[in-house]
């Protein structure tokens, strides 16, 4: 009972994580129709800033949560301004492969700058550390991350249905070019879902760092979850994300403990079953 | 006149037989066609690996009067006139199919008299069947699944001891603490180190050592209370590391790459695992970036290995060499990179015997080829290719492994503990665990 408990608790905490670093993924994909490939090197980029701000400054790597926040928003408006409005004006398959240029470039450019050796966060107010709850004990690193990436999801959530802006980017997303009737500077949407998209798993990269190992070429394994979360969500949804990654979540925790070799065909069959069964997700339109 | 006639036509002459003679030959280079991980999660591997046969090679083609082994004398295989070494490297990005498309590459593009590599057991086994089929020779320096030796291929040969010898390693310790025969500790009753939990990566290197654990285990009185498969690129294992844990085994025995070992080894201290031993395959536990990512909380892991630098106690042209691989590198040789240098050497000492580059006499010489201990870093008898085990064809029959322990940090060292007579401290046991 007590082991049963702790997997599930491990897969919903971990689920939270998956599922904020599919949010960003999926807010490109529902304003622009584009999906991001570098979205897992944005990711790791996080995970880098975290990785130097504990290292070279006298800082806790929590504190490098808003300069990831920050450096991930700058990297998704610079490549949207840079790339992608280019991109745009070419083919379906330019804006596929421009993408999985920019992910190439990103990780190459890191493994240059750094090496491919993996690091580790040495040190941190939570980095290593346990919280008993009597009957189980938890990681508070992944505590941690799992609250702040639901904390950080609602507010996502609250500012897309709840603001004007957020009101801004749903109509650029259902119809850019009635929105542009009314208004609304689409362009701007389009770099600020960019921004946003890039701010989050920014932050995500910021909590992975401190109980998972960074290198260069991290990014492709937490984006392939990343897609299977949002085609799972349904391409484009929020909601629909946060479910598909508390699902992912429990797949690989319970999959984990009791047929690990096949933790992740459990997760691509419930991509492919969602994909044969109902295109659009569990709730995507 | 006729005597300057006569003069021009003995200069032309000597010029010409110069021309011909071997010592123009020694600008001639022989390409070797090497395939490695350089990308991906198995970059830092890579790049060791890649590390240790650019050394052997700069050995082999300068002189290193101060080394004292053959190849250090040589500048150049003798036999061929001095010619040069060149490796000709190529990524396989950890994938078999690449490896094997970067195989076919090299033959075909490069013209590579022969291939090496390509760490991952099942890289190189598709890789050596791209050899096998264009009938160039193949010296894999640093895989140990064992079925690679059990194809019958007549262009393969292995260097490395297989799995199959490890685990014997691994058992032959267990029993020798029992017996107390560990250095430091007293007999150990076998009741404590019984129970053994086994997590391997799920490629075929790691499920080739866990069904051979499984086997030996089976054969000397050791049961198995937990054993799986998991994937290296795993974006979490606490399930797995729970697992272990809810076993209640002695022993944690592991077959893991780099990335997954750090990975589990972090899970299973954060959760508070203690087990009474801690021992890995090879692998993730013997890269460099393995004890100076985790630290302290490496301290008391056993790994089995090949080499340790401590060996330099015993062995002084091992120390030599690495002192060079370390001041290059910025570490110390570890059972794999050290593996690619003695691959390296392979070449240059078949090439020697082939006097040739052609391949039917290199695979002559191959078959015939025997390097003696003393030309060696590593703790070996020599290469030799025989059948060591059923079913073994061209295999090295003069290896070995050790058992090391990670001991002392800051500043860990792997400590050799088995073989026991060439132990260079004491075990640390209990293992002293994570709480």
């Amino acid at each position: 009972m007590e082991l049963a408990t702790q997997i599930i608790t491990y897969g919903v905490l971990m689920g939270f994580v998956f599922a904020f670093i599919a949010l960003g993924l999926s807010l490109i994909f529902g304003v622009m129709n584009i999906v991001n490939f570098a979205h897992g090197e944005f990711l790791m980029v996080g995970m880098y800033v975290a990785l130097l701000t504990s290292t070279y400054l006298p800082l806790d790597p929590l504190v490098s949560l808003p300069i990831a926040a920050a450096i991930g928003f700058v990297l998704g408006v610079f490549s949207y301004r840079f790339l992608i409005t280019h991109i745009l004006r070419g083919p379906m398959v330019a804006q596929l492969f421009g993408t999985f240029g920019l992910m190439l470039f990103l990780r190459y450019l890191v493994m240059f700058i750094f090496g491919p050796d993996v690091r580790t966060l040495s040190h941190g107010v939570l980095v290593g550390k346990n919280i008993s709850l009597g009957w189980i004990s938890l990681d508070a690193s992944k505590v941690m991350a799992a609250g702040l990436c639901l904390l950080l999801f609602a507010f996502v959530y609250w500012m897309i249905y709840r603001t004007k802006l957020g009101r801004a980017l749903r109509a650029t997303s259902l119809d850019a070019e009635a929105a542009r009737y009314m208004g609304i500077d689409t362009e701007r949407m389009n770099g600020f879902a960019w921004g946003i998209g890039g701010a989050t798993v920014g932050i995500a990269g910021g909590l992975l760092a401190h109980f998972y190992y960074i290198t260069p070429t991290i990014g492709m394994l937490f984006v392939l979850i990343a897609f299977a979360t949002v085609a799972l969500g349904g391409f484009g949804s929020i909601s629909g994300a946060f479910l598909a990654g508390i699902i992912v979540g429990l797949i690989q925790g319970v999959g984990g403990h009791y047929l690990s070799e096949l933790k992740f065909t459990f997760i691509y069959i419930a991509y492919f079953l969602t994909v044969v069964f109902r295109p659009r997700g569990l709730f995507g339109w | 006149m006729r005597s300057k006639w006569l003069m021009t036509w003995i200069i032309c002459l000597t010029l010409a037989v110069a021309m011909g003679s071997p010592a123009t030959a020694a600008a001639e280079e022989v390409k070797i066609g090497f395939i490695l991980p350089l990308s991906g999660a198995l970059a830092p591997t890579g790049k060791a690996l890649r590390e240790g046969a650019e050394l052997a090679a700069d050995i082999i083609n300068n002189k290193y009067p101060d080394l004292g082994i053959s190849i250090a004398q040589w500048e150049g295989i003798p036999n061929l006139g001095g010619a040069k070494i060149k490796l000709v490297f190529a990524d396989s990005r950890g994938e078999p199919a690449w490896g094997a498309d970067q195989a076919k590459r090299l033959i075909r593009d490069e013209k590579v008299i022969g291939v090496s590599g390509c760490y991952q057991s099942s890289v190189t086994k598709t890789a050596s069947v791209e050899a096998e089929r264009a009938g160039l020779p193949f010296i894999n320096p640093d895989s140990t699944s064992p079925a690679l030796s059990k194809r019958g291929f007549k262009w393969f040969w292995r260097v490395t001891p297989h799995e199959t010898w490890f685990t014997a390693d691994l058992f032959n310790f267990l029993d020798g603490l029992t017996q107390g025969k560990a250095p430091g500790v007293k007999a150990i009753p076998k009741a404590k180190l019984k129970k053994l939990a086994v997590a391997a990566e799920n490629t075929e290197w790691g499920a080739a050592a866990l069904k051979t654990i499984e086997e030996f285990a089976a054969q000397r009185g050791y049961e198995i209370v937990e054993a799986f498969k998991y994937p290296h690129k795993a974006a979490d294992l606490t399930s797995e590391a729970r697992r272990l844990m809810a076993s209640g085994a002695d022993v944690y025995l592991f077959a893991p790459y780099l990335a997954d070992a750090i990975l589990f080894i972090k899970t299973l201290k954060e959760l508070g695992a203690a087990p009474t031993l801690v021992w890995g395959q090879d692998a993730g536990f013997v890269e460099p970036d393995f004890a100076k990512t985790l630290g302290a909380a490496a301290n008391g892991i056993l790994t089995r290995d090949l080499f340790s630098p401590q060996l330099a106690d015993v062995i002084a042209v091992s120390g030599q060499i690495n002192t060079i691989y370390r001041s290059r590198a910025g570490y110390d040789f570890h059972g794999s990179s050290a593996r690619n240098f003695v691959g390296i050497q392979v070449w240059a000492h078949v090439l020697n015997e082939a006097k040739s580059t052609d391949p039917k006499a290199i695979a002559e010489a191959l078959n015939k080829l025997h390097i003696p201990s003393k030309e060696l870093i590593m703790p070996w008898k020599g290469v030799k290719f025989g059948e060591p085990f059923p079913g073994d064809t061209q295999q090295n029959e003069l290896g070995s492994g050790v058992i090391n322990q990670l001991q002392g940090f800051p500043g860990g060292k792997y400590q050799v503990i088995y073989p026991f007579e060439f132990a260079t401290a004491d075990l640390i046991y209990p293992f002293p665990g994570w709480k």
